[in-house]
């Protein structure tokens, strides 16, 4: 895959997302309660942007001629 | 010519009968005259046979099987239990094969009789072969996938795994086709958080399958960034989707370096090209349904979560409370009771505002830079100059000791509001 990661992309927020709910749902007593609100806090700036980036999408469409770049 | 015998099971016979009359005594008679030199010999033999047999059709098994890789001619011996014949196809015809002519296939030949003076042998000149039992392109299929097969290109080992959230999509398929328009519908309604790169190419008939290989590396190039790539077309009869069958095209596929899904045709259409793709999905809809994730199902997790994460911590929180309650009755823990008490309000004040708390952290973390700002702001050395003290530089570098300093030295004197020259005495 590539190897640059985009920060704005729904795939790295969703997957930031997951991945806090991952540590919220079965090792919430390994964190303090300071990085627990901070987890909180992001995932709930997360739950925002995800939902937001799935209602605004619209399909985006480029062509690419064979004759022009072959 | 004669007609085309229209069973092909069965070897066809010729009657000589009209000829026997006339070339039989003839030959008897010039045989018996004088001695013949081996070309007068076999120029009469090729003369005979070449016009008894101008058009044949046979069935037998292929065996010797020879392709001349130079010429391209083919060369075998068709043979039978009992008996075997030479059998030739020349490069003109030989590309015009869709399978190949293995050894032990059963096969029904045109042709005619053509007999070669030089060596004084006869032949069958194959103008037609087709295998015996099964459709010409059915044979070709499997003799591909069976040789693919063995080369290792379907593999489960080598396969890449489809990006779980692609950004940009590579389509290879016509322009015009409905299989795009399906493609789009379905992808807008799914998930249309990316960027569709559509790569037009023919998709059937003559120079389709140079067109899709062309495609396939054009999206392969850096520049364009692809992490996926879907062939797809919809159905047809099999000579329509047999590019999808073609050697160059399941090549093409296997060198990508970018996972390939491949759907083409309908459900029941299995295409070599399938064979090798990284998966394959059975029409370009389900394609996009393969390749997709579903926004609504997305959206009901984020639901999820954000119902989850609130849960989360007010049972944490409960946790806690508990455990403290706990250290309470215990004897160690009355003495500094106060501690407790005001954790135990702490949480409490979390459960029950979360957001301001985190307001009130903000404010602390705000605070403590403005602190640091001020720290910094008095111990700068722009304020201890104002406070009327001064400092020298030999060569821009500071003089902290008078050690450094000789005789005649060029310095510099630098004060709140400027600096002056002095030489030292």
């Amino acid at each position: 895959m590539t190897a640059k990661i985009n920060k704005d992309s729904f795939e790295y927020n969703y997957k930031r997302l997951e991945e806090i709910m991952e540590k919220l749902e079965s090792n919430i007593e390994e964190y303090s309660l300071d990085d627990i609100m901070k987890y909180y806090q992001e995932g709930l700036k997360l739950i925002k942007i995800c939902r937001k980036k799935l209602e605004d999408a619209e399909l985006k469409i480029e062509k690419i001629n064979a004759d022009e770049n072959g | 010519m004669p007609k085309k015998s229209t069973k092909y099971n069965e070897t066809l016979a010729f009657d000589f009968s009209d000829n026997e009359s006339e070339i039989q005594p003839a030959l008897k008679e010039e045989i018996q005259k004088k001695p013949l030199s081996v070309t007068e010999l076999n120029n009469l033999i090729k003369d005979l046979l070449e016009r008894g047999f101008p058009y044949v059709i046979v069935t037998g098994e292929i065996s010797n099987s020879k392709l001349h890789t130079q010429s391209g001619h083919l060369y075998f011996t068709l043979k039978d239990e009992n008996s075997q014949i030479q059998c030739v196809m020349w490069n003109t015809r030989v590309v015009y094969l869709k399978f190949k002519p293995e050894n032990g296939l059963k096969v029904i030949i045109e042709g005619r009789i053509t007999v070669y003076k030089g060596r004084g042998t006869y032949q069958i000149d194959v103008l037609k072969m087709i295998p015996e039992g099964k459709g010409e392109l059915q044979l070709a299929f499997e003799q591909l996938k069976e040789k693919l097969e063995k080369e290792g290109l379907f593999d489960e080992s080598r396969k890449k795994p489809l990006p779980e959230f692609p950004c940009r999509v590579g389509v290879i398929t016509s322009e015009t086709g409905a299989a795009i328009e399906d493609f789009k519908n379905v992808s807008r309604k799914r998930y249309p958080l990316f960027t569709l790169v559509l790569f037009p190419a023919l998709m059937q008939g003559e120079g389709s399958a140079e067109s899709v290989c062309r495609a396939v590396a054009l999206a392969n190039k850096k520049k364009f960034n692809i992490d996926v790539i879907v062939i797809t077309r919809g159905g047809g009869s099999v000579e329509d989707l047999w590019t999808f069958n073609e050697e160059s095209v399941a090549r093409a596929v296997f060198e990508s370096k970018i996972p390939v899904l491949s759907a083409i045709g309908h459900e029941i259409d299995f295409t070599i090209c399938d064979f090798t793709a990284d998966k394959r999905a059975p029409t370009p809809s389900a394609a996009a349904e393969i390749l997709l994730p579903d926004k609504s199902e997305l959206l009901e997790s984020i639901d999820n979560f954000n119902y989850n994460i609130k849960i989360y911590i007010k049972r944490r929180i409960e946790n806690l409370k508990n455990e403290l309650k706990n250290f309470e009755k215990n004897y160690f823990f009355n003495k500094p009771k106060d501690i407790l008490n005001e954790l135990k309000f702490k949480l409490d004040d979390f459960e029950n505002n979360l957001s301001e708390l985190i307001r009130e952290r903000m404010y602390m973390l705000k605070n403590q830079l403005n602190t640091y700002d001020k720290i910094l702001f008095n111990i700068s050395p722009d304020q201890t100059l104002k406070r009327g003290f001064a400092y020298v530089t030999k060569n821009s570098g500071i003089i902290s000791r008078s050690a450094e300093l000789m005789k005649d030295d060029n310095v510099k004197i630098k004060f709140y509001d400027g600096e002056k020259k002095a030489v030292i005495k």
